[in-house]
């Protein structure tokens, strides 16, 4: 590959996170206007209600990512391409960051509606506990000094935390016997079109502003391998081979000038 | 450069080892801790039945580069090869037929030296019948049977060698074997290259201990994580 | 049948060696009992929420020593390079796996008898008319806990670790031993022992899950 195509190349790696970036964005904004003006208020709830425009959303994404990171670790296991270890770290920062928004939207959701900032129902605790392993997860990328230790310890442990989840979530759903449906299922009858419409727009453009940030974080993660192999290079060159002349020897009058 | 895999990739099928090939054949092997290189591009053949001596000072990189060719470590560039099985894949069959002798002596301060000897035993399917004799050999015989924690740095480093003698390994990487040993302990080790020598069975042996090492063919230097030719090592 | 003789001789090497040491003997059951003690302060002289709170005490106790067991199994490969002898061995890194954990794992049950004894004379918990269900939820749970901390230990003890990684990654791990635990448990000890089934078998599916996943996963985290 010549270096103008490599440049090529990386130019369109960067337009499609630019387009990718204002697409995002332009669900955002649109997320934002419908759930803030076009959706009615909700018969029972009020205003308050909109928060589910971001809620769900969140939520959907904290899970689609995790389960991202499972694929991405057990396809690093299967091929041991860097790549895909990449691909976990990234999708395991951005879910982290999603769940964590995940429980704070709840909160705030349940203190008007609920009257308590936070309840053991079954769904709240699942994404709780699924907060903390993955915390650990990024906790434990730390550890190794090999790049390939690190890829294997974290996709072992993407693999494990992910096939958790099921058992984590049927253990905290028996323990609170009074289950209710999904939040979603729970309100869909209520649900004037416009509001669906919100939703699904803020599912789109939520997901749209994950793919933004993985690809923006596993740039950076190419770039960082990148500066570490360059402040490596230097130490790693042949010492005995030096690649331009010797430079001529300074006159001696210099020297003694300068000292 | 940024390396796409950085890991043994998957292989299939069972590997077949050529006799023909060098005991090890490393190319542009190098290791990085962290952005700390410990072992720079290093290439290395050592033929079968070859006794080399690598002499650096601390810090030169030879116990990394010993445990990279035991399969301890990986490298984080270069590829290489032990004894006709590829370093990164094929390490079982590497290890069935290697044996390193670390500076950690790997040794469990709870058990007693035979007990130490006995577990080896059992995870290399070896008949346990040999801790005895090489105990014995070792200078062990009257403490084998005390835990080690009570032992001297001295001893440890006897279970060490002891457990070496176990095997008779066809590679065998010894680093900095002669720590804290006696001149009669010293001995045994050295009677030990002797036998693998003579048996044909391949050795390397990294010490910076002056007045050992005289058995071996070939003397290679060590410094700044490289090799470098014969009498031109920087002090 | 390798891996199991070598997981035997891993499990019988840790045990010899726990017997020597006597660390869960001579630390973590005071550890336990001492943490009981706290609660019981913590919670309060009414008798009523010690006997509903026990059984929750109880786990806790016995998840915090099984945190403590598994840094001590893992500390003795650690001291002088153990493990990398293990790594080179050409054996199925899957048999430290079980071995480790098997080791625990009876450490743990013998730990466990005396927390219950503890736990009967300080809350004043009766331990109910089904014994079979309460063994079993101890024995399955302690399964699981063993097989969350034979796999993740071995992390603890890379040289850059941190004493809190290894609590922070398996105690979220390990959440559904703790409910299906307490939830077993306070329903034999309550005589209702009969309807502890689906917690067993939660138990069951943790355990299967966690010992597969380990035996496959293990070698990858031991490899440099």
């Amino acid at each position: 590959m010549s270096t103008a195509e490599r440049m090529m190349g990386r130019l369109t790696a960067r337009r499609g996170e630019k387009v990718l970036g204002l697409l995002a964005a332009a669900g955002v904004i649109a997320t934002a206007v419908l759930g803030l003006w076009v959706t009615p208020p909700d018969a029972d709830e009020g205003n308050v209600f909109r928060i589910i425009y971001v809620h769900v959303p969140s939520a959907w994404l904290a899970y689609l990512s995790f389960f991202i990171v499972f694929a991405a670790s057990v396809a690093y296991l299967a091929t041991k391409r860097i790549r895909w270890d990449r691909l976990a770290a990234a999708s395991a920062e951005v879910g982290v960051l999603f769940i964590g928004l995940t429980l704070v939207l709840g909160s705030i959701w349940a203190k008007p509606t609920w009257g308590i900032w936070w309840t053991w129902d079954p769904r709240l605790t699942t994404t709780a506990v699924l907060f903390l392993i993955y915390v650990g997860y990024l906790a434990v990328r730390r550890l190794p000094d090999s790049p390939a230790k690190r890829a294997r310890w974290s996709a072992a442990i993407g693999i494990v935390a992910f096939v958790d989840v099921p058992i984590v979530h049927l253990s905290v759903t028996w323990w609170r016997s009074q289950h209710q449906a999904p939040a979603l299922l729970h309100v869909a009858p209520r649900m004037a079109a416009s509001m669906a419409a919100g939703l699904l727009v803020g599912v789109a453009a939520f997901t749209l502003l994950y793919a933004y940030l993985v690809t923006f974080r596993l740039r950076v993660g190419r770039l960082e391998d990148r500066a570490i192999s360059e402040a490596l290079s230097p130490r790693l060159e042949p010492r005995s081979a030096p690649v331009e002349p010797p430079p001529t020897p300074p006159a001696p009058k210099e020297v003694s000038a300068r000292g | 450069m940024i390396p796409r895999t950085v890991d043994a990739p998957r292989t299939h099928g069972s590997p077949a080892a050529d006799p023909a090939t060098p005991a090890v054949l490393l190319s542009g092997v190098t290791r990085v801790f962290g952005v700390a290189p410990a072992v720079v591009r290093v290439g290395l053949r050592v033929e079968r039945g070859e006794t080399l001596l690598l002499r650096g000072p601390n810090g030169a990189g030879k116990s990394t580069l010993l445990r990279i060719v035991a399969t301890a470590l990986s490298p984080t560039y270069g590829s290489g090869s032990v004894l006709g099985f590829d370093l990164l894949r094929d390490r079982d069959e590497i290890r069935r037929r290697c044996e390193l002798l670390g500076h950690r002596t790997r040794l469990y301060e709870d058990l007693t030296a035979r007990e130490n000897l006995r577990f080896v035993c059992t995870l290399y399917g070896l008949d346990p019948s040999r801790v005895g004799p090489a105990l014995e050999r070792a200078g062990l015989a009257d403490a084998a049977d005390d835990r080690v924690s009570g032992y001297s740095q001295g001893m440890r480093q006897r279970v060490a060698v002891a457990r070496a003698l176990l095997r008779r390994p066809e590679l065998l990487l010894l680093d900095e074997p002669y720590a804290g040993l006696d001149e009669e302990a010293k001995e045994v080790v050295d009677d030990a290259v002797r036998d693998a020598g003579a048996e044909g069975r391949t050795v390397i042996l990294a010490t910076h201990d002056p007045g050992r090492g005289d058995m071996a063919g070939r003397t290679l230097l060590m410094d700044g994580g490289r090799l470098v030719p014969a009498g031109s090592a920087s002090s | 049948m390798n891996l199991l003789r070598q997981s035997v001789a891993m499990a019988a090497k840790d045990l010899r060696i726990e017997l020597r040491g006597r660390y869960a003997l001579s630390a973590i059951l005071p550890f336990a009992g001492t943490l009981l003690i706290v609660f019981g302060l913590s919670l309060g002289p009414g008798r009523t929420l010690l006997q509903e709170t026990a059984p929750g005490l109880l786990w806790l106790a016995v998840l915090f020593a099984s945190v403590l067991a598994f840094r001590r199994a893992y500390e003795a490969e650690g001291e002088d390079g153990a493990l990398e002898g293990l790594l080179l061995a050409p054996m199925d890194k899957a048999a430290v796996f079980l071995g480790k954990a098997a080791a625990v794992a009876a450490q743990l049950l013998a730990l466990e008898v005396a927390v219950i004894t503890l736990v009967v004379g300080l809350f004043d918990l009766s331990l109910g008319g089904a014994p079979f269900v309460l063994a079993g939820a101890f024995v399955l749970g302690t399964v699981g806990l063993a097989a969350v901390g034979s796999l993740f230990g071995v992390l603890a003890e890379s040289p850059r670790a941190r004493e809190a990684i290894f609590p922070l990654l398996v105690l979220p791990l390990a959440t559904p031993v703790l409910v299906a635990g307490v939830k077993a448990t306070s329903l034999a000890t309550t005589g209702r022992g009969g309807q502890a089934g689906g917690w067993l078998g939660l138990l069951v599916a943790f355990d299967l899950v966690f010992l597969a996943a380990g035996t496959l996963v293990y070698p990858y985290l031991l490899e440099d």
